[in-house]
């Protein structure tokens, strides 16, 4: 396989990539199929955003260290939600992609959705789980200069994903319930899921109120002492 | 050709002020068999990491590696990978896949092998190493001792020439640790796989090995065969204290060709200790814990005075008895699940106040649920428990765990949860000035950074921190080495002589020889014997101290090295003296 | 052959074919199709706790086909007036048509998670994906491992006297405390994972993928039978044979060739599964009576 060797041409293609094809792909869906396909389209543009990430990821030469890392963190993501009263995927999300970057938080967030799936349920929904989670960490990653100074932005932003992941989870709810977007069902489906929602966004802002602060310290001791 | 090559190997880590490693230099012969010696900090680790190219440790490094006649640096990747093996401490961690057969793959993989030869090699291992039958299982549903032959054999499927190995049996239980041995003994003998181990667990490594290296102070001390090398150890109490128990007798007694195992100490006793006639003789008898103040068995006659000393106690004992007794579990029934079998059987136990007492028994004879019983973590289904005479539903709230009771796990890192040693007993409500032993230099390192032993007194330190008058502890000695047991032999029995009651559950015969007051055997949830380690250990004939075997017909009653030395050097004293007339 | 046996590729294309479809199309015939074969399916592979499971399903079709018609009141046919908002069968149909879609797929993917565990899945990913398929890997090993670890933590924390579990607040508070010494003891440990893979060579080139699976000639079979059955249901559909319309008034797409060619197609893929299944079955019985 031919690569490409400008490693700024390549960085440039990896963010014009998913930035190209994904509002092609919106707006081929939307000239091609009628307006019952909306979920065809919304579903399609998942999968190829997830997918455009995680290859973007795969081509890194990531290190042993690193690997292990993430998969240390997925696997607290997961089994941190057996542990009663917790809902830590959002909350260690953004803390993973506050200390080892936007990409690996991609990685995280996108990988815990689909393991935690395996033992939550697979369906339709992991792929919107897993971009939607994926996008928080991106964007963490992207501001983590001022999310790592303010604690109160920090926590805003635990609070604001914790809302968008509901708000994300509820529109696809209603694409695959009726085909299309309709304000009607999308206002049933949050209302239903509003104490659920509000649930989660508290459980979020409490762990990033206890434990952002000592996470923290213990990520960037991991990478400092092992050169990451 | 030698398989590995070390020449004035010199190391020294960033920002440390004295050097790791001066001046190393030995070599390994194919197919040898090379055990490496050493204290907590003498620079064991380092040297097998310097040793495995892709782990070494980041620092100043001067001398040569030469492996296989090449120098290690000069190597391939792949090659240097393949051709040294390295198994680490850790069984649960060291594993990477989730599948046994994934594991025994995942070297092969990473070389780029061919799917068929993987095959191949992979299917070899298995059969070899017998774990066919767990092939498609997840590692997960392993034990402990099956995850760490598993990690061997992942290591031996790439075919290596040297194996290295870092206390692999440290966190393993007895039964396990000699499954490894064989195995790796197996592996020596049947593939002349050159292997240089690292390990505490001396009574087994040192009989397989053709050489011992000694390391002290990060040089290279001795270099030789163990029979020949332990003898002129007998200047350094720290060193020898790790020896085979035949090893220091006959260090101790002057062997120029020490014995190695409990076979070859019994013969070189027949020849060397003649008893006096009728066998036993009890006149040189010292006491089993000659610097404890009161000697048990006098304490416990003076507090009464019917019980024979040392005689097994009776399980139930009669109602003025049960106040002084500290914990009590009378008929305990308990199993994990509605389904599963039950652990604990009828167990009944009491344990006095202000003596240590040991719980010994094989895994799954049911002593750490025992434990978790007592503390008040497992409820049984059937049966009482009383500590300090009141039942655990009688201590309200967490008062059970403030001045009562307290638990020291075996996984002592499941108590950290800070980030300096400062932090974790401030956040205990202690500080290092109240502890009964010094943890002062160590007040700004991390929990993880220190070593086994150290972590061991500071999650010893953060139990005591709620000043308990009872203490429970959970294998208190594994992977610890021979100087950190003592340690905490010595801090146990301040503890006790301060009041405090211990009872500690454990695999280590040797540290219950050493420290405790009264022992029980814990078999298939009960308890089946009991009573002081002199009568207890000369009583049992497997579940015994390595001493306690070799002298067993020719002294009565010695269950200790030190015993042994002492009643040997009066026997020999006696045969010069007839010698003399 | 069953779908549990054969190669990972071949179960994963055979159920997500089948639920693909189903969960696209609206056409009350497809997905009548759909549900009757994933719930054949799971039956004859079913086990214990599957009558709880369909209950649940059961339950679930027929809360989601009566949201419809209380939120859209669109369609001709009105049934009855409640409070003037009228009750139209349009509306019912579709509701009922959506319940069907959503049914189908949970069976279907339920009936994925079960087949496809953990290897066969990562066996699927490594194809294209070695890095992020080992990452998962581990993290499925880790998980259990956690779980248990967190057990122990829990249980040392209590008797140090550290849990206060009499209100919500403390209850969280010692979660919190748990989660964070098992963060830290993931964290330290999982860097002895990282060397254990770099000293068996991580990293030093090209990886090769082993796996335990084969691709046996029972498999080409079943894959191109599934890819058949999969392209005679696509056509039609793409084409528009199988639209139907709901609103204002529903009705069925005409029973043309090419609509009819979709549903026996799609009839077979959906009912591939159960067949592969139920053949299997017939063939160790004759097998072993030979035994």
């Amino acid at each position: 396989m031919r690569t490409i060797e400008s490693p700024r041409l390549r960085r440039l293609l990896r963010v014009l990539l998913p930035a190209l094809v994904i509002p092609a792909l919106v707006l081929g869906g939307a000239l091609v199929l009628d307006e019952k396909r909306q979920m065809f389209t919304a579903f399609a543009v998942a999968v190829c955003a997830v997918l455009l990430f995680l290859a973007g990821i795969e081509r890194r030469q990531i290190g042993a260290r690193r690997m292990v890392l993430s998969a240390v963190m997925i696997a607290l993501c997961v089994a941190g939600r057996l542990i009663p009263f917790f809902k830590p995927v959002t909350a260690l999300t953004v803390l993973t992609a506050l200390y080892l970057g936007g990409e690996a938080g991609f990685l995280v967030g996108a990988l815990s959705a689909l393991l935690s799936n395996f033992y939550f349920g697979q369906g339709p929904w992991t792929p919107f789980q897993m971009l939607a989670w994926g996008l928080i960490g991106l964007f963490a990653g992207l501001l983590a200069r001022p999310l790592k100074k303010s604690r109160w932005l920090l926590l805003c932003y635990g609070l604001l994903s914790g809302v968008f992941f509901s708000l994300v989870m509820d529109v696809w709810t209603v694409l695959w319930y009726n085909g299309s977007f309709d304000a009607g069902l999308w206002l049933v489906a949050m209302g239903t899921a509003l104490p659920h929602t509000v649930l989660y966004a508290a459980s979020n802002f409490a762990f990033l109120w206890m434990l952002a602060r000592p996470i923290g310290e213990k990520l960037e001791r991991i990478r400092i002492k092992y050169g990451l | 050709m030698e398989v590995l090559t070390v020449e004035h190997l010199s190391f020294t880590y960033p920002q440390a002020s004295s050097p790791a490693l001066e001046d190393v230099g030995f070599g390994l012969a194919p197919g040898e068999f090379v055990t490496l010696c050493g204290a907590t900090g003498s620079g064991k680790s380092t040297l097998l990491r310097l040793l495995k190219r892709e782990l070494s440790p980041r620092g100043e490094q001067s001398g040569r590696i030469l492996l296989c006649g090449e120098p290690a640096d000069s190597l391939p990747p792949r090659q240097a990978a393949r051709t040294v093996g390295f198994v680490m401490q850790q069984p649960e961690q060291q594993l990477v896949t989730d599948r046994v057969w994934h594991e025994l793959a995942f070297g092969l993989e990473n070389l780029g092998l061919p799917r068929e030869l993987i095959a191949r090699r992979v299917a070899e291992t298995a059969g070899y190493f017998g774990i066919a039958d767990w092939y498609d299982r997840e590692v997960d549903t392993l034990s402990g001792g099956q995850k760490q032959l598993l990690c061997l054999a992942a290591a031996v499927a790439m075919q290596p020439a040297l194996l290295l190995l870092d206390e692999p049996t440290a966190r393993l239980d007895p039964i396990a640790a000699s499954a490894f041995f064989d195995t790796l003994r197996r592996l020596n003998r049947d593939l002349s796989v050159t292997v240089l181990l690292s390990e505490h667990r001396l009574e087994q490594a040192l009989p397989l090995s053709d050489r011992m290296l000694v390391l002290e102070g990060g040089r290279l001390r001795e270099d030789g065969a163990p029979r020949r090398v332990i003898p002129r150890l007998a200047g350094s109490p720290a060193l020898l204290r790790a020896m085979p128990a035949a090893a220091r007798m006959g260090a101790a007694l002057g062997a120029a060709e020490c014995p190695l195992t409990v076979r070859e100490g019994r013969k070189w006793l027949g020849r060397h200790c003649i008893p006096p006639a009728g066998g036993t003789d009890s006149s040189a008898a010292p006491a089993v814990n000659p610097d404890a103040p009161a000697a048990p068995a006098a304490r416990s006659s003076a507090s009464a005075p019917a019980a024979a000393p040392g005689a097994c106690a009776p399980a139930g004992f009669s109602g003025a008895r049960r106040e002084s007794a500290a914990l009590e579990l009378r008929e305990v029934w308990f199993r994990y699940e509605k389904q599963a079998p039950d652990v604990l059987r009828g167990l009944s136990l009491t344990v006095r106040q202000g003596e240590i007492f040991c719980v010994l028994g094989g895994n799954g004879s049911g002593k750490t649920t025992a434990l978790g019983v007592a503390a008040g973590l497992l409820r049984p289904y059937g049966g009482g428990v009383r500590v300090f005479g009141r039942r655990l539903r009688a201590y309200p709230g967490q008062s059970l765990y403030r001045g009562c009771l307290a638990l020291l796990p075996q996984d002592v890192q499941t108590v950290f949860l800070r980030n300096t040693v400062r932090e974790e007993l401030a956040d205990a409500g202690t500080d290092a000035s109240a502890l009964p032993f010094d943890l002062g230099r160590l007040l700004d390192r991390h929990p993880y950074d220190l070593s086994g032993g150290e972590q061991q007194l500071l999650a010893l330190a953060r139990v005591l921190a709620s000043s308990p008058r009872l203490l429970l502890l959970d294998e208190p000695t594994k992977g610890l080495d021979a100087g950190a047991r003592e340690n905490l032999i010595g801090i146990l029995r301040d503890l006790r002589n301060a009041g405090m009651t211990v009872v500690a559950v454990t695999h280590d015969v040797d540290f219950a020889a050493l420290c405790a007051d009264r022992c029980a055997l814990f078999f298939r949830g009960q308890t089946v014997s009991e009573g002081t380690p002199e009568a207890f250990f000369s009583e049992n004939r497997f579940y015994t101290t390595a001493a306690s075997r070799i002298t067993r017909g020719y002294f009565d009653r010695v269950v200790t090295v030190e015993q042994a030395i002492a009643r040997c050097a009066a026997c020999l004293r006696r045969e010069a003296a007839d010698a003399d007339d | 052959m069953s779908l549990a046996s054969c190669n990972p590729a071949v179960a994963a294309v055979c159920l997500l074919s089948a639920a693909g479809i189903a969960m696209f199309c609206m056409n009350p015939v497809i997905l009548a199709l759909s549900l009757c074969g994933a719930v054949c399916f799971s039956l004859l592979c079913g086990r214990a706790g599957e009558g709880r499971w369909h209950l649940f399903v059961a339950l679930l079709f027929v809360a989601t086909a009566l949201v419809n018609p209380l939120v859209s009141h669109r369609g001709a046919t009105v049934l009855l007036v409640v409070n003037h908002t009228p009750l139209t069968l349009e509306s019912l149909l579709w509701g009922i048509s959506a319940a069907a879609a959503v049914a189908a797929a949970l069976c279907w993917f339920r009936a994925f998670s079960r087949l496809m565990t953990g290897d066969r899945l990562l066996w699927l990913f490594g194809r294209f994906s070695p890095r992020l398929s080992l990452v998962l890997s581990m993290a499925f090993r880790f998980v259990p491992l956690f779980g248990r670890q967190a057990k122990k933590i829990r249980q040392t924390q209590r008797a140090l006297g550290a849990l206060r579990e009499d209100s919500a607040a403390g209850s969280f508070r010692g979660s919190a405390r748990v989660f964070s010494v098992l963060l830290t003891w993931a964290l330290e440990n999982g860097i002895v994972t990282a060397d254990s893979m770099a000293a068996r060579g991580y990293g030093s080139g090209r990886r090769t993928q082993f796996s335990v699976f084969r691709f046996r000639r029972a498999d080409g079979v079943l894959l191109a039978l599934a890819l058949l059955f999969f392209a005679g249901a696509c056509i039609p559909l793409a084409c528009g044979a199988l639209d139907t319309v709901y609103y204002p008034r529903a009705a069925l797409p005409r029973l043309t060739p090419a609509a009819l060619t979709g549903y026996v197609s799609y009839g077979l893929l959906a009912l591939l599964p159960a067949a592969a299944e139920g053949w299997e079955a017939i063939r160790w019985k004759c097998l072993r009576s030979s035994i």
